[in-house]
């Protein structure tokens, strides 16, 4: 290539645009966690530690911290056990067909957050649809309270993600040659080996960038835990945007975002390894 | 022979539990759309699900609430302004990716999408503390440059997939028959890329109408986009007003998908 093409030019204004309102501003959120607090601004002139020892030394800030991790673990397998059947249904899915089914799942992922997590409230209600189907079901014997629940939270999440999960697995599925499971049927593999053997592994490289997403996505998320959680649970986002527009403590607010990043990173990274061999399989 | 019976005979129950799971499925996903519709024609004065009886009241209650009319003004404004900026730095940045070749363009593909990969509350964060620096903190400004940040991705994924599709040798042809390259790009690429450029200005505006975090950490003085407002809302009165406004929100994204069908097909846009 050659780096004298006029055309690069083209880019500079989208570069700078990322460079100049993302990269440098969360740039900016690193050194902004080691200042002193602020008296009467944000914050302060100095650079300290401190921010870190206090959320590392107490542990109520490592149960926050788990239970964002849990809960954004639980939802992205949540995510995964929803999605595959919807994208293998679709993977198979022609014409007419597909278009509705592509548009029920793109409808709900171009809805706000917010309004879907405001369905969910509906739902929930003391005498609202949800109780209604447990109680018709014999589920329960009187209505449950759902609202504000860790539940109902993770309930909302998954649906929130679910497109996010379905989408990368049915290009998997997609990619698939149906030659290869007509090779291996005929060649005596049961429907389950197939399965096993062929299927699972060729949707490993949709499932794995899905369910990073959803897990990165998911841990930060902010809405969802602020609406449906009520105020006796926090979440790290939650107590994030708190620290920020509640009590104005910058310096500390950036070291919580900073330490749930980290704490992200490694988890996301720990999974890599963990499913390296699998990515290796669906590769050969 | 039979080993195949023997599969046929299975196969039918497992289809009719496979059908049931989808269906059920299906109707997860839906549910908190179809129950918000539902609640904005209710007669009654709660929110619920199935409605009491039907009534237009709730949607002329919303267009009477000065907070919740402001709040939609906003959003449809900076929602407008964000599809044109992010279309026109997408479809200049989707060229010039063109000419990034080798390693360098997935670098390049993975920059151009980072406010969509890095989550939101970071970014907003960030964001937040850069606008005091450079004094445009608490400005329609400052948050509009956030909504154009966060929604530049969509546009550029969806404008740089069309632009693929424009082979290489037309433009070579252009050239070589004397059309500079404004004539070009005016008379050859841009009729052919257009259904990916309006997608992505699709999608840039309703992304830019739905965000919310980056919204709250940037919100201007005495200015609330329509999720603010409307969270505000729920939090305080959670009268059907909120199902009547969420359902305008519904329909918006409902339109959203049937113009992208239209215009590149579902299956290629997602």
């Amino acid at each position: 290539m050659s780096l004298r093409n006029p055309k690069l030019l083209l880019a500079i204004p989208a570069v700078a645009l990322i460079f100049v309102f993302m990269i440098l501003p969360i740039t900016n959120m690193i050194e902004m966690s080691f200042r002193t607090p602020g008296q009467s601004e944000p914050f302060g002139d100095d650079y300290t530690t401190m921010h870190y020892d206090r959320i590392l030394s107490d542990g109520y800030y490592w149960g926050v911290l788990g239970r964002s991790l849990l809960t954004a673990g639980a939802v992205t397998l949540l995510c995964l056990i929803v999605s595959y059947p919807i994208a293998w249904h679709m993977s198979k899915a022609k014409g007419l067909k597909a278009v509705f089914l592509y548009a029920c799942i793109a409808s709900p992922l171009m809805t706000g957050v917010l309004v879907r997590n405001f369905g969910w409230m509906i739902a929930a209600a003391l005498n609202g649809p949800l109780n209604e189907t447990l109680l018709a079901l014999g589920m329960i014997e009187r209505p449950l309270r759902l609202l504000f629940t860790q539940g109902l939270v993770i309930l909302a999440l998954v649906h929130v993600f679910v497109p996010f999960m379905v989408l990368p697995i049915n290009n998997a599925l997609r990619n698939i040659s149906p030659t290869l499971i007509e090779a291996s049927s005929s060649m005596g593999a049961t429907r389950r080996e197939v399965f096993r053997d062929i299927i699972l592994p060729l949707s490993f490289p949709g499932i794995y960038p899905g369910m990073i997403l959803v897990y990165v996505l998911a841990v930060a998320a902010y809405v969802t835990p602020a609406l449906l959680g009520g105020q006796m649970v926090s979440y790290m986002p939650t107590l994030i945007i708190g620290e920020l527009t509640g009590t104005f403590q910058w310096p500390f607010g950036s070291a919580l975002a900073i330490v749930l990043s980290v704490s992200t990173i490694l988890v996301v990274g720990l999974f890599t390894a963990l499913t390296s061999r699998l990515m290796e399989r669906s590769k050969a | 022979m039979s080993e195949m019976t023997h599969t046929f005979s299975n196969q039918k129950p497992v289809n009719i539990g496979f059908g049931i799971l989808i269906v059920l499925l299906y109707i997860f996903l839906m549910a908190p759309l179809v129950m918000i519709i539902g609640a904005s024609f209710t007669n009654g004065m709660m929110i619920e699900f199935p409605p009491q009886g039907f009534s237009w009241r709730w949607y002329v209650e919303f267009f009477e609430r000065k907070d919740l009319v402001d709040g939609l003004l906003m959003s449809l404004r900076i929602g407008a302004i964000t599809a044109v900026v992010t279309m026109t730095v997408a479809m200049m940045a989707a060229m010039a990716g063109q000419v990034i070749s080798g390693k360098l363009s997935g670098w390049f593909q993975l920059g151009m999408t980072l406010p969509l990969l890095v989550p939101e509350l970071l970014t907003a964060v960030g964001l937040l503390f850069f606008l005091y620096k450079i004094q445009m903190a608490k400005t329609v400004m400052g948050l509009q440059m956030g909504h154009i940040l966060m929604s530049f991705p969509y546009a550029y994924v969806s404008i740089a997939a069309a632009i693929r599709q424009v082979p290489a040798s037309l433009e070579e042809a252009s050239a070589s028959l004397g059309a500079t390259g404004w004539q070009t790009f005016r008379l050859v690429i841009l009729p052919l890329v257009m259904p990916g450029l309006a997608m992505g200005g699709i999608f840039s505006f309703i992304n830019s109408f739905d965000l919310y975090t980056i919204s709250l950490l940037l919100k201007p003085l005495g200015g609330n986009t329509l999720p603010l407002a409307l969270f505000d809302f729920l939090t305080y009165e959670f009268k059907p007003t909120a199902a009547a406004a969420a359902t305008l929100s519904i329909l918006l994204s409902i339109g959203g998908v049937a113009l992208v069908q239209k215009l590149v097909g579902l299956q290629r846009a997602f």
